[in-house]
Formats: C-alpha cells, sequence, structure tokens
C-alpha cells in the first residue's frame, strides 16, 4: 500500500469533513435548549429528546419503520436467496427476463411507484394494509439484494459443493453447511442495504402510508412541513446514533470488509 | 472381475462427443492415471466416475454393483478436485472430519478418526487452522486426507497436482504415491502431465478425442507407444517417413531419403510406407562419418542432468540427449555423426498424420 502525499491528505480530509459536516451539526443542534434550530447554542439540554420520546406519533412511527426494514429486508434475502442461485446456476427459458425483472425497479423512479402502488392498494383494498406496505418495501429493496447475491453466487466454485456431495452430504445439507455459510457475506451485506433502504424510504412511503401505518421518515417529513423545531434534529440524532451502533456491531462481530468487499 | 470397471462409456453433449464408448477395468489398490491434452474427455470420464456427470450410455461398476445412475452423494468415494475445494469458513479438523459427519460416525469415533488421517499426511499441528492460513502444498495434504477419512474404495484425483510450483509438485508425487501405498486405496487420477502420470502410476490411460489410445504400464507406453500421438505426447521423439525397402530375416530394411535403416519390426512388406519414432535420448553422438548419419550441431541446450542437441542432416533437424556425465559437450557448428542400434527404432505404419503441435511438444 502506497502512503498519501500531502495535497491527497488535504484532498482526503475535505471530502470527509464534507460528508460528516452536516451528520455533526444536526447531532450538535439536537442538544440546544432553545426552541429553534440555532447554532451556536447557549447551554446543553436533552429536552428535545425528552419531547421526542413524550410524542407518540414519533414512538409508534419508529416501531412502524423498524418493523418494516426488519420484515422487508428478511423476506427480500428469503426471496432473492433461490432467485439468484436460479439465475446464475441454471439456463432456463425466461431467466434474462426474470433478472431484469428483479432489477428493474431500480430504474423506475419512486414517485412513480408510489403513485403506482397507491392506486394498486386502492383497487384491491388494501389502503392502511400493513403486510401491502411490506410487498411495496419488497420491490425496492429486492434488487439490492440481488445486486450483492449474484455477486456473491457467481464467483462460487462449485466443486466446494461438489466435494460436500462426494463426503455424503444431501443437496440440502450442502446449502445449509456449505453454500449458505459461503454466501453469507452476501446474504448479510444485502439484508443491511436492503434495511438501510427500507427504514430511510420516503418518497413512496408518503404516498402508500394510512395514520397506522405512517413510517418514521413520513412522520418527520410531515412534521417539518408544519414546524421547524429543534426536535426534528434529537429524532435524526437518534437515527444516526442507532445506525452507528448498528454497523459497529455488525464490524466486530462480522468485519465490515467482509460485507462489503466479500473477502472470506 | 476387476473392482472398478467402465464398460463403453459415451457422454455426449448435444452434438458434441465429449467421452466415447471408452473401457476401462481397475484392479482393487492400483494406481491408475488417465493422461491426455485438455479437452480429451479425461476429467468427463472422472466425473462420471463420481457421479456428477451421468453418462449417456454405458455402465459402470464398483465392486461387483451397477453404480452407473447412482447418486454422488451415495457412491461413498474420495475425490481431491483441482482447486482442492476445501471448505473456507471451516478449520482443518472440520474439514476432514465433515465426510465422518455425514456417515453418522459417532462423535468419539470421528475425533480419533480425524486425527489419524491429518497424521497421515503430515499436518497435526494444523488441526486448528483455516484453509486461507495454509499454503498451496498444504490445503492439498488436507484435501486429501478429507477424501481418505471416509475410507472410500476408489479415490478420485482431478489434476491433483497442477497448482503447486515445480519443485513442491515434485515432492508431492512421490509423496501421494506413498501415502496411497500405506492406505492401499484403488485410485483413479486424471492428469495432463506426462511425467507426473508416469513417476506414480501402475497403469496410465492414454486417451485423445473422447478415446482411449494405449492402456500400459509408464515404461511400456512411453517404449512401445502404439500411436504417433502418443509417441509425440509422451516425452521428446523424432519422427523420421520413410518407405520399406525389403523385409530382412530380423525384421524390414527402409530407406530414410536415400539412407537405409534397418529395424527390428517383423511384419512389414516391401513398399509401405512408415515412420521411424527415435527418442532423442537413444540416439549417440559419434565421431563425423562413423554414425549412421552426418550432421552438424545447429544449436545446443544445457538441461542441468542432460545435454540436448538440435542437429541438422541430410533428415532435417533431429533432437539428440546425451547425459551430462562431465565429458566435454559437442560444440555448436561442429559437425558430428549420430548411431543407433536397430532395436531402438519404432514403427508406425502409414505417413505423418499432421506436423507436430508445438503445445504438445512442450508436455514432454
Amino acid at each position: 500500500m502506497t502512503r498519501n502525499g500531502p495535497v491527497a491528505l488535504i484532498f482526503h480530509t475535505l471530502v470527509v469533513l464534507f460528508m460528516l459536516a452536516p451528520l455533526a451539526i444536526v447531532c450538535l443542534v439536537a442538544f440546544t435548549p432553545e426552541n429553534t434550530l440555532s447554532l451556536p447554542t447557549h447551554g446543553f439540554s436533552l429536552r428535545w429528546f425528552e419531547a421526542v420520546f413524550h410524542h407518540p406519533d414519533f414512538v409508534q412511527s419508529f416501531w412502524n419503520s423498524l418493523w418494516l426494514a426488519l420484515l422487508s429486508a428478511t423476506l427480500a434475502v428469503g426471496l432473492a436467496v433461490p432467485a439468484a442461485l436460479a439465475i446464475t446456476r441454471f439456463e432456463f427459458p425466461g431467466r434474462g427476463f426474470l433478472n431484469a425483472l428483479f432489477l428493474s425497479p431500480l430504474i423506475i423512479p419512486h414517485l412513480v411507484l408510489g403513485v403506482a402502488m397507491l392506486r394498486l392498494f386502492a383497487i384491491v383494498g388494501a389502503t392502511g394494509s400493513f403486510g401491502w406496505l411490506v410487498a411495496a418495501h419488497m420491490v425496492i429493496v429486492t434488487p439490492y439484494v440481488m445486486r450483492l447475491l449474484i455477486a456473491a453466487i457467481s464467483g462460487f466454485d462449485r466443486s466446494v459443493e461438489q466435494a460436500a456431495l462426494s463426503l455424503g452430504a444431501s443437496e440440502a445439507t450442502v446449502f445449509r453447511r456449505v453454500t449458505l455459510p459461503m454466501i453469507l457475506p452476501g446474504v448479510t451485506g444485502g439484508w443491511l442495504i436492503a434495511f438501510i433502504n427500507s427504514f430511510d424510504e420516503l418518497t413512496m412511503s408518503i404516498f402508500i402510508t394510512s395514520p397506522s401505518t405512517v413510517t418514521l421518515p413520513v412522520r418527520m417529513y410531515m412534521y417539518a412541513t408544519e414546524s421547524i423545531d429543534p426536535m426534528m434534529a434529537a429524532v435524526s440524532a437518534l437515527i444516526i446514533g442507532i445506525t452507528a451502533v448498528a454497523v459497529l456491531l455488525l464490524d466486530r462481530v462480522y468485519g465490515l470488509d467482509r460485507i462489503l468487499v466479500g473477502q472470506h | 472381475m476387476s473392482f472398478l470397471e467402465l464398460k463403453n462409456i459415451t457422454k455426449r453433449y448435444g452434438p458434441m462427443t465429449a467421452v466415447g464408448d471408452i473401457s476401462l477395468s481397475v484392479e482393487k489398490g492400483e494406481f491408475v492415471s488417465l493422461l491426455g491434452p485438455s479437452g480429451c474427455g479425461k476429467t468427463t470420464t472422472l466425473q462420471m466416475i463420481a457421479g456428477f456427470v451421468e453418462p449417456s450410455a454405458g455402465t459402470i461398476r464398483l465392486d461387483g454393483r451397477d453404480i452407473t445412475r447412482a447418486k454422488a452423494n451415495s457412491r461413498g468415494l474420495g475425490i481431491v478436485f483441482q482447486s482442492y475445494a476445501l471448505f473456507p469458513h471451516m478449520t482443518v479438523f472440520d474439514n476432514v472430519s465433515f465426510g465422518l459427519e455425514m456417515q453418522r460416525v459417532p462423535k468419539g469415533e470421528r475425533k480419533p478418526r480425524v486425527e489419524e488421517a491429518l497424521a497421515l499426511v503430515h499436518l497435526s499441528p494444523y488441526a486448528g487452522r483455516y484453509p486461507r492460513e495454509l499454503s498451496g502444498g498444504q490445503r492439498q495434504r488436507v484435501a486429501l486426507a478429507r477424501a481418505l477419512v471416509i475410507r472410500p474404495p476408489v479415490l478420485l484425483l482431478d489434476e491433483p497436482l497442477s497448482n503447486l510450483d515445480a519443485k513442491l509438485r515434485e515432492a508431492m508425487q512421490f509423496e501421494l504415491r506413498d501415502i496411497q501405498r500405506k492406505v492401499g486405496t484403488t485410485t483413479v487420477m486424471v492428469t495432463h502431465d506426462q511425467s507426473e502420470a508416469f513417476s506414480i502410476s501402475d497403469r496410465v490411460v492414454v486417451m485423445e478425442a473422447g478415446r482411449i489410445t494405449q492402456i500400459d504400464q509408464p515404461y511400456r507406453i512411453y517404449e512401445h507407444p502404439q500411436t504417433e500421438f502418443i509417441s509425440r505426447f509422451v516425452g521428446k521423439t523424432n519422427l523420421l517417413p520413410g518407405t520399406v525397402t525389403a523385409a530382412t530375416a530380423g525384421g524390414a530394411s527402409v530407406s530414410l531419403a536415400g539412407i537405409r535403416v534397418d529395424v527390428e519390426t517383423a511384419g512389414l512388406s516391401a513398399g509401405e510406407t512408415v515412420t521411424l519414432c527415435i527418442r532423442p535420448e537413444k540416439l549417440r553422438l559419434t565421431a563425423p562419418t562413423q554414425g549412421l548419419l552426418t550432421g552438424r550441431v545447429a544449436d545446443r541446450y544445457f538441461l542441468g542432468s542432460q545435454w540436448l542437441y538440435h542437429i541438422d542432416g541430410p533428415l532435417g533437424t533431429l533432437m539428440a540427449v546425451t547425459p551430462n556425465d562431465g565429458s566435454t559437450p559437442v560444440e555448436t557448428g561442429a559437425p558430428v555423426g549420430l548411431d543407433w542400434s536397430p532395436a531402438v527404432v519404432r514403427i508406425h505404419r502409414g505417413t505423418l498424420a499432421e506436423a507436430p503441435d508445438p503445445a504438445l511438444e512442450v508436455a514432454g
């Protein structure tokens, strides 16, 4: 590995600053005792965090978003693993079409998807249904999982599975003991990206959430259109905190570079 | 009845025949190599024995039992793959133990058997490591231990040494043979490397374009190649076209571009077109005009234990190899005589099929 020269170091520092500064400022503002989003702030207070937890709508939306992201990411992985295995390993009629179909939500604007889903929900009478919301989010997050899984499975040495077979393992055992552990970086990486995408999704969700299923981003958006107060910053700081803890945990337990680069 | 028997095995992929009607019998405890250039069908044959590829026709019998359509995971064969195919997420111990676990060997019995297998390949201290922490040679040994621990009736080796560097490959060759002798497992190895096949096999099966062209002991294949292809693929050889002038009591007389040469092959008739094969190491360098031919050294190469000469003469360029016995080698450009005894000449009937393929020459 070559070391960075001074110019490169300055450049990298600036890039990192540019990316982190907004997040840092939001976190700072969240601790203001004042009634407006102000910086520099005078003093330190947790009153806006307290306000979040005393705001039942936000608490409810947080749980909605968490369940939505957990379910849609998990179901998307459950769907994508067999689909990616079939697409990468077998030649069958409609293979290219299926592959394109799974990846197509990537190129459709979420706004368009939102309108279409709104219409669909009205037709099938699913307005306000949490299950249908999960299904809609699955459509959005599955392509990300598919991309990572196809990459993971393409680089897979099939003779490892043949070796397990020759040692007497059944096909199910080969999948559980050999194939799945070996593509696990792709699976967990895909799940994580799916979770973040679902948890973060606003544009489509605005159209298809009902009062009981409002997600956190939608709740924040609705709140922000009416009033701007430091509670928004507090919610943002909480989300940043939760995400950071999750990523750190994942890095400790599994190793981020293994997920993102796929090293064994 | 032999232990492993392939009878009229054929594999077709659409219009392409990968393996065409081959039959092979392997005795219990025997070490047999399938040798041939890439694309000759040797790996497909191995995969059919393993059960990964289903034959289009023919039967495979193991110890009298028909296993042609048996599933790969019911055959109980040990396989070492070219890429080793170790389980990257398992330790060396767990890799070796996997097969025993699948055979539902009780836990208490597994540990001593894994340890025994690891001791056999000298890897006992590495039981707790992961494959990525091992060198190529060590991975190779893990693969071997994993295949042998289930006590398979037949061990299949798919180019087991091709990913190792030259020095290690040679050492592993002998070790592989040693281990195979110790456990006595019937072994079928696929290789494109003739020295590998020759040094460790009881018998070598030469394959060419999906067919078996010769099955014999290594020495016999080298000394008595049955086809021109084999004489070119196996080692280096000088191929000389000629015409039989007369059948004699002890063989025949052949004219090579006007030069008369005696051979000991019987059954040739006058007027027949033949190709003479003479191994380079069977040619003797003599003083000019004292041999059967006189030529001039065009090039000479020092191979360590040997000298390789390219000698231009009336029959074109011939290769000759002499041992580096300490005597002064002949200088480039110097005239030299070439001599050989009629006993070392092999005859193939007919003319040269095609120009020697340089890619195949390299394999020698």
